[in-house]
Order: structure tokens, then C-alpha cells, then sequence
């Protein structure tokens, strides 16, 4: 038997995870884009929504943000000021993998302090999926995905519950009252045969050097950049300085930046390391599947189907995996 | 070096000296407000000017126990302009060191070969300093210096005054002369890589080091080649963008190596296969 919550009383629980910070869930937009929103009222939520356009990476990383502060007397100072807690509500297996990912690049080795304290004001409630035509992240179905601190697997009448962390013990033992026992039914991990050629081709350490599909992908990439921009695991950054019109004063920024535009490989003097999109279009997928550095050997792509779902041009890098056929132009 | 995060906060440095080395290259001595300038050569620095932005940048110093490093930078981007409008007095901000630097101590006891082309002498200058400081430790230390033309040679006259020295040689070439006269006895003219062409070394016995424009990389690892250095005795300093300098920001992968964090001083046998990275 296992705790369950009937979907009449997730307003309740709503109003509780209210406690660890203001909650944010899948809502639509006016614009009609899915996004994670502040919600009050659980039927604002989206619970069978597929993917947001923006990934929840914008809440550790924000697209802009001011990591220093410079002044001439004190010098460079890390910002002091507390991020208000947040409460990430419906956060599907794939997009909690990513987080796990990034908490690997950010706190694992070098400690990036500014995604530490975003992090740190994090809570995060997963929330199962129903995979659509883009979708191969092969977890969907688990039990509990790491990275979140309570995981809802949905059925029809309401959601079994599981805490991942002490927090979401904390969450359960505090909402104890709105949980009913049940007894679960059997769920069938959910396999995609992308996911398992995916697996079979990085194990075999395949980069396709003459696949054609390189050069049908580089005349056709438009060099947008919505592939990493909604990508739950790039996190690609530019620093930037401001300099107060004073003249004194400045600020240390990042925003994100991104490895499809032609200014990302390049230096001071006008030498650019990766020239043509063919280049670009295979560091992305060497750090998409392979992993840079410290995390060499780690495959970082979670198999949201963002990107596939929103290039312009259909360009799917998965597709290598699968052969030339399955380029979908 | 100070504060709990230097990787991360810039610790603060003062200008105390820029000596212009060319029309567009300065050589700046900055002070740590607080502490000790540790680094080896090879290894880099996030240099910041305040309200102008970040640049990594190579010392072209050895570390020596105090508080002082130089760095030599060409005016050739929007910070580095910045930098060159400020004289001493000017405050910096500094973070690092970064990366990995030359392997000093695998390289003692053998023949030092450092071939720089352009501004590719700072950090092989640095490896110069570190290596002269105690010369009796290697069996000799060549460096063949390559630059455009003879106004374009920076540290010339410091290093015709070093290779007075025993175990020191020295060998200046310029690609092109206009007007200036060139100095025949210590500079010939012609590249790097034909001066490479008539020297006898022992590629058994040598390590060689080399850092420089990206076009002159695979000529010079021909040419060490053809004279049948192995793979593993040539040491590459690479340059790329680098942001972050501890490996977070990924602009600076060559295969799946970080420049700034795996690099950005390679083993050639470690870097050969890799598409782009020279």
C-alpha cells in the first residue's frame, strides 16, 4: 500500500507546498505557450501538459543575471541578497534528469555559487507523463526519477506519492491528512527505440564523421539556436561587465549563450574556432551526447523532444542514430 | 592566493608598471592587493578591468615567492583596450590560476626546446624565467623566437641579455623587414619553421614547447616530427574563448577536452586525433 493523493484534494496539497515557497506548475500562457507559472488554483494547471517551451533551467540558470558587484572600495562582491524560495510543481521525469545533470556541472569540483543559491531555493514536485511523438527519454513510467524532493505518479483518480529527499518527507508528514493508502498498479517503464539506439551508438563511441546528414543539417541550420536555448541541459554562459554611468561602480553578468551562433568559438583578433555551422552543429552534438570535461563520458541529453519539436528546419540531430532516412525534411 | 574563492570572485592587483613592448603590446606588472602571486607557467588568469570585462591571459612571469606577476597583452579587443588606457595606479581585478601549466618537474634534467611565434612568447617567457632561475637543473634551454617583423619582437633586448648565459641559446627570426635594420648577428629573417629546419637537436633527449598564432601549430608539429620528436615530447598552449576558466561555461571544448580546464598546455599525442584542435 502506498500513500495516495485524490485528485480532488490537490488543491489542498497546493496550498501547502505553499509553506516551502511560492508555487510555480505548467500553465498556459495568453500566448498560448506552456510555461511554469505561479498557481494559486490547481485548475490554472496543465497536469497533462507535455513539455513547457522553456526549460525549468531558467530558475537555476536565468537567462541574465548578475553574478558580482564592483565597486572601487570593496572590490568584486558576490551578490548577498537571499533568492526567495520557489516551489516547482509538475516537473516530468525528463526535465528532472536535466537538473540532476546540471547539479553535476555546477556542484560537482568548482562550486558555481549563484546556481547554488538558486538551487538552494528550490523545491521540486515531479509529476509522471504521458510521452508524445517527440519524446524518447525512456524514464518516463519510473517510479521515482532523481532530483526531486516528492514525485506524483498520476492515475486517474489522483497521484501515488513518493519522497525522494528529507524534504519531501517533511512534505508527506505535514500533508499526511490528504493522503488516502492505496494499492499501486504495476507501471511499465516506457521504452523508446530512440533511446536505445541513442545508448548503442554513444557506447560505440559513433560520431558519424561521413554521415551526409552532416551537410543537409548545415544547410539548412538557420544558426537560430532554439535547439540549446530550450534545452534542459545546455548551459552554455557569456560574462559580461556594465559599467555604471558613473564610471565607477559595475556589475558582473552572465546570460546564456549558445554554441549554434558563430560567435561562440570565437577571440580577440577575429580567430574563430569553429567557422561553419557543420562545426557547430557537431560540438553541440558532441556535448550533447559525449560530455566535455569533467563530464566527459556522460550523456546529457534527456530526451525531452524539445529541440526536435521546435527547430524551424526539422533538424534533429538524434536522427544520426537512426540513419539518413529519418531525417524528417 | 586571497580571499576563500579565488576561482570564482575576482581578488583585486594594482598597476605598478605597463611598458610598452610595441606599437600595440604593453607589458603590465600589477601587485596583489593581498598575498602571493602562486601559479606555474602555462597556467592562466582571468584578468578583469573593472567596467570594462574579463580576458584569460597567460603570465608572462615566473612566480617568485611575492606579490608581483606580469602580464604581456596586445590592444587587439574591447577589454584589452580598456586595459591599455589605464597606467600605473590602475586597479584590476585578477582570478586563477586556471588550468594545468608546462610540467616543470617532468621536464628537468632534459634539453628544453621553446619555440614561440608572436605573441606566443608570454607564457613560454614565463617557462623561460622558471627555467633560467635554476639552469644547472636541465641540460640546456633553446628558444627560437619567431616575429613578424623586427618592430613586432617583444622582449628582445631582455632576452639577447639572458642568452649571455652558458646553458641558454637564442635564435630571433622576423617573417618580413621594411625599413628597420635587422640585427644579423642575433635575428635572421625567414619562419619559424625553416629556423626549426637547420638546427640539430636530440629529440630523445629534448621536450619542446610551443605557443603561438593557431596557423603556426601544425607546421611546427611537422616539423618536430620530420626531425623525429615523438608525439609525447611536444607541449602545445593552446588559446580559445575561454569564460569561466574552470570548465563550466563550455566555450573552449576541443573534442571533449576543456581548454581551460584540461589544457590549455597539451601533449600533442593527446590532442592528434582531435578535428579543429590545432
Amino acid at each position: 500500500m502506498r500513500p495516495f493523493l485524490p485528485e480532488e484534494r490537490l488543491g489542498s496539497l497546493l496550498a501547502l507546498l505553499g509553506h516551502w515557497g511560492e508555487v510555480y506548475g505548467p500553465v498556459t500562457t495568453g500566448d498560448g505557450v506552456t510555461a511554469f507559472r505561479p498557481v494559486s488554483d490547481p485548475g490554472q494547471l496543465r497536469l497533462e501538459y507535455r513539455r513547457t517551451l522553456i526549460p525549468p533551467k531558467r530558475f537555476l540558470l536565468p537567462p541574465r543575471e548578475t553574478i558580482l558587484t564592483y565597486s572601487p572600495d570593496a572590490g568584486y562582491q558576490p551578490l548577498d541578497t537571499a533568492q526567495p524560495a520557489l516551489v516547482l510543481f509538475g516537473l516530468h521525469p525528463c526535465d528532472l534528469q536535466g537538473i540532476a545533470y546540471l547539479d553535476r556541472v555546477f556542484l560537482e569540483g568548482v562550486v558555481d555559487t549563484s546556481y547554488r543559491r538558486n538551487r538552494q531555493a528550490l523545491t521540486i514536485i515531479g509529476l509522471s507523463c504521458e510521452p508524445d511523438e517527440f519524446c524518447f527519454c525512456g524514464a518516463a513510467g519510473a517510479d521515482l526519477p532523481a532530483g526531486c524532493d516528492l514525485f506524483l505518479q498520476r492515475t486517474p483518480a489522483g497521484f501515488f506519492v513518493t519522497a525522494g529527499t528529507m524534504k519531501g518527507e517533511e512534505i508527506c508528514d505535514r500533508s499526511a491528512q490528504l493522503f488516502t493508502l492505496r494499492q499501486p498498479a504495476g507501471t511499465t517503464p516506457w521504452h523508446h527505440p530512440l533511446a536505445d539506439a541513442i545508448c548503442r551508438g554513444c557506447a560505440a563511441g559513433e560520431t558519424f564523421p561521413d554521415n551526409p546528414l552532416w551537410d543537409r543539417f548545415a544547410e539548412r541550420c538557420l544558426g537560430c539556436g532554439a535547439c540549446s536555448a530550450c534545452c534542459p541541459t545546455c548551459y552554455c554562459y557569456d560574462v559580461l561587465e556594465q559599467g555604471g554611468l558613473d564610471g565607477q561602480a559595475a556589475e558582473r553578468l552572465r546570460e546564456w549563450d549558445n554554441c549554434l551562433f558563430k560567435s561562440h568559438g570565437e577571440v580577440a583578433g577575429g580567430v574563430n574556432f569553429r567557422r561553419s555551422r557543420r562545426e557547430r552543429l557537431q560540438y553541440r552534438f558532441l556535448h550533447k551526447y559525449y560530455g566535455f570535461g569533467a563530464l566527459r563520458g556522460v550523456i546529457s541529453c534527456v530526451g525531452c523532444g524539445r529541440c526536435r519539436a521546435v527547430c524551424p528546419v526539422e533538424i534533429d540531430l538524434a536522427a544520426l542514430f537512426e540513419g539518413e532516412d529519418h531525417d524528417r525534411q | 592566493m586571497t580571499g576563500s574563492d579565488s576561482s570564482m570572485i575576482p581578488f583585486m592587483a594594482e598597476i605598478v608598471a605597463s611598458t610598452p613592448l610595441s606599437a600595440d603590446t604593453s607589458l603590465f606588472r600589477l601587485r596583489l592587493d593581498q598575498g602571493i602571486a602562486d601559479y606555474l607557467p602555462g597556467q592562466f588568469f582571468q584578468l578583469s578591468v573593472p567596467a570594462g570585462g574579463e580576458f584569460p591571459v597567460s603570465p608572462a612571469s615566473a612566480a617568485d615567492g611575492g606579490g608581483e606577476l606580469e602580464f604581456c597583452v596586445r590592444r587587439v579587443g574591447q577589454v584589452t583596450s580598456h586595459l591599455h588606457s589605464l597606467g600605473p595606479g590602475g586597479r584590476v581585478g585578477l582570478r586563477g590560476p586556471f588550468g594545468n601549466g608546462f610540467p616543470v618537474a617532468e621536464m628537468a634534467g632534459a634539453q628544453i626546446l621553446l619555440l614561440a611565434g608572436g605573441l606566443g612568447i608570454a607564457p613560454l617567457r614565463s617557462l623561460l624565467h622558471y627555467i633560467l632561475r635554476e639552469p644547472e637543473r636541465y641540460a640546456s634551454v633553446t628558444l627560437m623566437y619567431g616575429a613578424r617583423e623586427p618592430a613586432a619582437m617583444l622582449f628582445r633586448d631582455e632576452l639577447v641579455a639572458l642568452a649571455r648565459q652558458e646553458r641558454f641559446r637564442l635564435l630571433l627570426t622576423v617573417d618580413f623587414v621594411r625599413d628597420e635594420p635587422v640585427d644579423g648577428r642575433v635575428c635572421t629573417v625567414g619562419l619559424l619553421p625553416a629556423l626549426l629546419r637547420g638546427v640539430k637537436v636530440e629529440p630523445a633527449a629534448t621536450w619542446a614547447a610551443i605557443c603561438g598564432p593557431p596557423p603556426l601549430y601544425a607546421c611546427l608539429v611537422a616539423e618536430l616530427a620530420s626531425l623525429g620528436f615523438a608525439d609525447e615530447r611536444i607541449f602545445i598552449s593552446l588559446e580559445r574563448r575561454m569564460k569561466c576558466g574552470v570548465g563550466h561555461c563550455c566555450h573552449c571544448a576541443l573534442g571533449q577536452l576543456l581548454c581551460c580546464s584540461d589544457g590549455p598546455v597539451f601533449r600533442y599525442s593527446a590532442i592528434k586525433g582531435i578535428t579543429g584542435a590545432i
